[in-house]
């Protein structure tokens, strides 16, 4: 018997096997198990491809979704429809890369109670988003396709960012069905996903890069004829501007003079400079990336050298990045990064809480004082300050020619001027007509909005 | 906000919220009530009887069953170099009497002058082994009774009745929690399930204390880790409850058969020619008539029942492998057991049943190296695995996929990794103590109460029940290997060795296939994994535990010593 009691410790080698292991999965667990838990399709986190759990609010605490067990969506329905790109459909056609950036700060996780919450309650995360706002924006944009957006220069809050054509997740319309072209990129979430023709505010971009490269170029004048002849090409204007100064030319948005202002500056620098001011970069915030613009001037012809210098040609801007430009132009030549989640709380404890970004220095200050003259004098001489009461709000109008036959995309780009109301905001209404005629109504009534907000 | 957030605190959620705290120290308390004695209980040294040489030496004869031989390793070594390494084997019965048999030595054995065999022992006998004369000399049955009463005895009736007082309080807060949560219509199915599980104890302690026996630690740890699938059972299919009841008491019935069969060693013997026939049987029956599912060749559908016989056959396995002493040191047997598990090796490969033939591979190394002890043949044996999961590998893809994804299952989360990941993100939602009973999803993923149930414990239950689970598991084994050098005979050791090798063996492919850290292979937990044949074979095989515990009076398994012991308690 001493020979097999003494053999019997093979069985001690599996125990010893099976407690290794268990000892190997535990130190495992202890490191990893914070990735499993927010892994994507992680069901206790995720429903499909879209974040399950926690509470989402508006910047003063309207429930915009309540995430757990199936979502629950605002009650109001154009409040449903104007957030739904932020906050992902119930079967993941729209996704909500912000809310899934934080599903671990959402989700809660600790090792001792996992995802666990007593009664269920799980994040509460607040976005900078203001319902009324979105509301607001939705109403003014009607049912043109298009994007809207505000956002805080100073401390990089989105008050608002509403994108359309959208839909009510609690009434999900026939979209496959559809074959009127209504629902055409419905899914897509326009103002970070999309790119536009900017037309007339890239003007914007080509003055502050003659501005930094052009010396004198304030003290020049400009005339338009209706045309501009390069070769045998020529760029042409709505209307005969005769001759102008720089910054009336910029407030008649002539595109004779801006076509002569971009050849000065030269395609190779006019590209240069886009990429400084970072107008064509993606942003990335909250885990989201926004589209990439195009400028491509360097090896260009003179007459696209000059179309491209009025943003036509092959320029191409996200409204996100173009808005975040703006603000740099408001913030002195820096810029702030936009940002939509404010703070998540998971009970009485704070898992994430919004930093404001800076960027690096796009221009000279005196550059950006320039443009914030010229930016100004647009509204208060030209688009009209009854548009935003109560508002200092500096501006360019764009219409942007996208051929087909179609009518041009109307843009609007600006910001208020007033310490308490450090707005830039973006306004993109696709195939509508003239940028001022739609757009400046469409800025007037979320401007409006936002002021209410900020003053309550 | 705060009304937003805190979603009215039923009852419900101060239940569950309780229950995740009170579960696990529950589970921690009873399994460490349980397991404290079959870890620590003394084995003293036994003197069963002296064998007086005809010098006047006296040699103190320690177990039930001793080698006789020159060998160091003998128990009862006789250096003279007459006597063969391993010359014969001293055998005691229950009843007192003894035998010596020849194995295989070169000069043989000779009683009162007669060449044997194998012979009992009448007093006086005088027995000659190399030339040197001996007489064997029992000690008196006074002695027998002293021993008897020194021995370590099986834990007292009232720790036997506290535990499983313990459980049944365990048992009521898990059920409540599930059948709160849960749907109507499942209601009585849980209910019943739990209830069963709980009368069934009751019932057995009962048994076991009018039969006399104390001991019941083992068959409460079994008991625990039966209430723990149930509900994996109530989580994912709570209709099946009764079905998975029924298999329970089938195998408790099995549990006591075979305990019973393995009370007197020489109807043990008898039995595990029945039970070679039987286990090769089942193999071919399944091979015949059995049905194809998810690539294996396993299934044994009757009517309305499906078994899997092959689980059926680990316990005859177990009973084949078993062997006492005095047969065990003659190389003949080796043999035929290798011829033996050769055959039930080529059934299982016809079945293309891998995680099945792994685990009777296991089993064959643990009886192989306790019988002949030797790391060659263990060498061989694993060489020979070599070749044949190369070869089994190349001929089912179905078990190279499940290599190919192993500790790569992130990389594909939607196909080959998607019952892993998944187990591991419930696993890591479910924390140290759990989402609650109910509460959670692994339900919708293929295999949740059996392929990975620790999976669908670990999200309802928390880590730590789970590692509780895999610990008592642990203890079994390691009880049965302390319990080796007290054992009675070789029959038993081996018995109660393999058989808790083959659960551990289970839990380890079970257990780390689930969570990646072995390739997943489709092995059942013991007893908690839901499937009839499965609980069946845990139970069969837990008999062979029980058989092993020589506590005094503390298994049902093992004789009272008659008579003799009861005058002295």
């Amino acid at each position: 018997m001493n020979r097999i009691a003494g053999r019997a410790g093979i069985t001690l080698l599996l125990v010893l096997i099976l407690i290794a292991g268990l000892g190997f999965f535990a130190a495992e667990f202890i490191t990893e198990a914070d990735g499993w838990v927010v892994f994507p399709g992680s069901p206790h986190v995720y429903n499909g491809n879209n974040i399950d759990c926690g509470v989402v609010t508006d910047r003063d605490g309207m429930l915009l979704a309540d995430l757990r067990n199936g979502r629950v969506y605002a009650d109001a329905a154009d409040l449903r429809m104007s957030t739904v790109h932020w906050l992902g459909d119930r079967y993941g056609s729209i996704s909500a890369p912000a809310l899934s950036n934080y599903a671990a700060q959402i989700a809660g996780f600790d090792l001792v109670n996992g995802v666990y919450r007593y009664g269920n309650t799980g994040g509460m995360v607040s976005l900078t988003l203001s319902a009324q706002v979105q509301q607001a924006a939705l109403e003014a944009l009607g049912d043109r396709k298009g994007t809207v957006s505000v956002y805080n220069y100073k401390t990089g809050e989105l008050l608002c960012a509403v994108t359309t054509p959208t839909y009510d997740p609690d009434n999900v319309p026939d979209i496959e069905g559809d074959t009127t072209g209504v629902y055409d990129g419905i899914y897509v979430n326009r103002f970070t996903q999309s790119t536009y023709t900017p037309g007339s505010i890239f003007k914007i971009v080509t003055l502050a890069a003659a501005l930094e490269t052009v010396e004198e170029i304030q003290q020049q004048r400009f005339v338009c004829t209706g045309s501009y002849a390069l070769g045998s090409d020529q760029i042409t204007c709505e209307s005969t501007h005769g001759e102008q100064d720089l910054k009336t030319a910029f407030r008649n948005s002539c595109n004779c003079a801006f076509a002569q202002i971009a050849l000065q500056v030269g395609g190779e620098a006019l590209e240069q400079y886009t990429k400084q001011f970072a107008v064509t970069d993606r942003i990335a915030f909250d885990g989201i990336t926004t589209a990439a613009g195009n400028f491509e001037a360097a090896d260009a012809a003179q007459i696209n050298v000059a179309w491209s210098g009025v943003g036509q040609y092959n320029d191409q801007i996200n409204p996100c990045a173009f808005l975040t430009f703006i603000g740099a132009i408001a913030g002195d030549g820096k810029g702030t990064v936009p940002y939509l989640v404010d703070r998540i709380k998971v009970g009485k404890e704070t898992t994430y809480s919004a930093e404001i970004v800076k960027q690096d220095r796009i221009m000279s200050v005196s550059t950006a004082q320039v443009l914030q003259e010229y930016l100004r004098s647009n509204v208060e001489q030209r688009y009209g300050d009854e548009y935003f009461p109560g508002l200092q709000v500096c501006a360019k109008t764009g219409t942007a020619e996208v051929g087909g036959g179609q009518k041009p995309h109307a843009m609007l780009a600006g910001y208020v001027m007033d310490e308490a109301y450090p707005l830039a905001f973006m306004v993109c209404v696709e195939n509508a007509g003239y940028g001022g005629t739609v757009c400046l109504p469409v800025a007037s009534r979320v401007l409006a909005a936002c002021k209410l907000v900020l003053d309550s | 906000m705060t009304d937003l957030l805190n979603a009215e605190p039923t009852y419900i959620y101060v239940y569950i919220g309780f229950l995740r705290y009170i579960a696990p120290v529950l589970a921690v308390i009873l399994l460490f009530r349980c397991i404290k004695p079959l870890l620590t209980f003394r084995r003293e040294p036994e003197i069963w009887a002296w064998l007086c040489l005809s010098d006047g030496t006296k040699l103190p004869i320690t177990h039930w069953e001793n080698v006789i031989g020159r060998s160091k390793r003998s128990d009862i070594v006789i250096n003279a170099a007459t006597v063969s390494k391993t010359h014969g084997v001293l055998t005691r019965y229950d009843d007192g009497s003894w035998s010596i048999a020849d194995t295989d030595s070169s000069d043989g054995i000779l009683v009162n002058g007669e060449k044997i065999d194998i012979q009992a022992l009448q007093p006086e006998d005088v027995i000659t082994i190399g030339g040197i004369e001996m007489k064997l000399q029992p000690i008196s049955r006074r002695q027998e009774a002293q021993l008897a009463k020194m021995r370590t005895k099986g834990s007292s009736f009232v720790t036997g009745l506290s535990n499983v007082l313990l459980l049944t309080v365990f048992q009521v807060l898990c059920c409540l929690g599930y059948l709160m949560g849960g749907q109507a219509e499942t209601a009585r199915s849980v209910l019943l399930g739990f209830g069963g599980i709980v009368l069934s104890q009751w019932l057995l302690l009962l048994f076991n204390v009018c039969i006399r026996r104390t001991s019941f630690e083992v068959e409460t740890i079994a008991f625990f880790l039966c209430t723990m699938g149930m509900a994996a059972v109530a989580a994912v299919c709570p209709e099946e409850a009764l079905k998975q009841l029924l298999a329970m008491e089938i195998g408790l019935a099995g549990f006591l058969v075979i305990g019973w069969a393995l009370r007197d060693l020489e109807r043990a013997k008898k039995i595990r020619y029945l039970a070679a026939v039987a286990g090769i049987g089942f193999l071919v029956i399944t091979l015949l008539f059995g049905k194809e599912y998810y690539g294996a060749k396993n299934w044994l559908v009757i009517g309305s029942f499906s078994l899997q016989p092959s689980e059926l056959s680990k316990v005859c396995f177990v009973f084949v492998g078993a062997s006492a002493m005095d047969r065990l040191v003659k190389k003949r047997n080796l043999i035929l057991f290798i011829v033996y598990s050769v055959a039930v090796c080529g059934c299982l490969a016809l079945m293309n049943d891998f995680g099945t033939a792994l685990i009777f591979f296991i089993a064959f190394l643990v009886i192989a190296y306790l019988r002949s002890g030797s790391i060659g043949t263990l060498a061989l044996a694993l060489t020979a695995l070599g070749f044949a999961g190369v070869v089994a590998l190349k001929i089912a893809p179905h078990a190279l996929q499940r290599f190919a994804s192993w500790r790569h299952i992130w990389e594909d989360p939607l196909g080959a990794g998607y019952q892993q990941t998944k187990a591991l993100m419930c696993m890591a939602s479910g924390g140290l103590l759990g989402m609650g009973p109910g509460r959670g999803w692994m339900k919708n993923v293929f295999a949740a109460d059996s392929d990975v149930v620790i999976a669908t414990i670990t999200e309802e239950w928390g880590l730590v029940m789970t590692a509780m689970i895999i610990v008592s598991i642990a203890a079994l084994a390691i009880f049965t290997v302390r319990s080796a050098s007290v054992g009675r005979s070789s029959f038993y050791t081996i018995g109660a060795c393999t058989a808790s090798s083959i659960l551990v063996a289970q839990t380890i492919l079970n257990a780390l296939g689930t969570v990646d850290v072995l390739p997943l292979t489709g092995v059942t937990f013991p007893f908690l994994s839901n499937g009839g044949s499965s609980m069946i074979c845990a139970w069969g095989l837990l008999a062979f535990v029980k058989a092993a515990d020589t506590r005094q009076n503390a298994s049902f398994a093992v004789r009272l010593n008659k008579g003799r012991v009861d005058s002295h308690e």
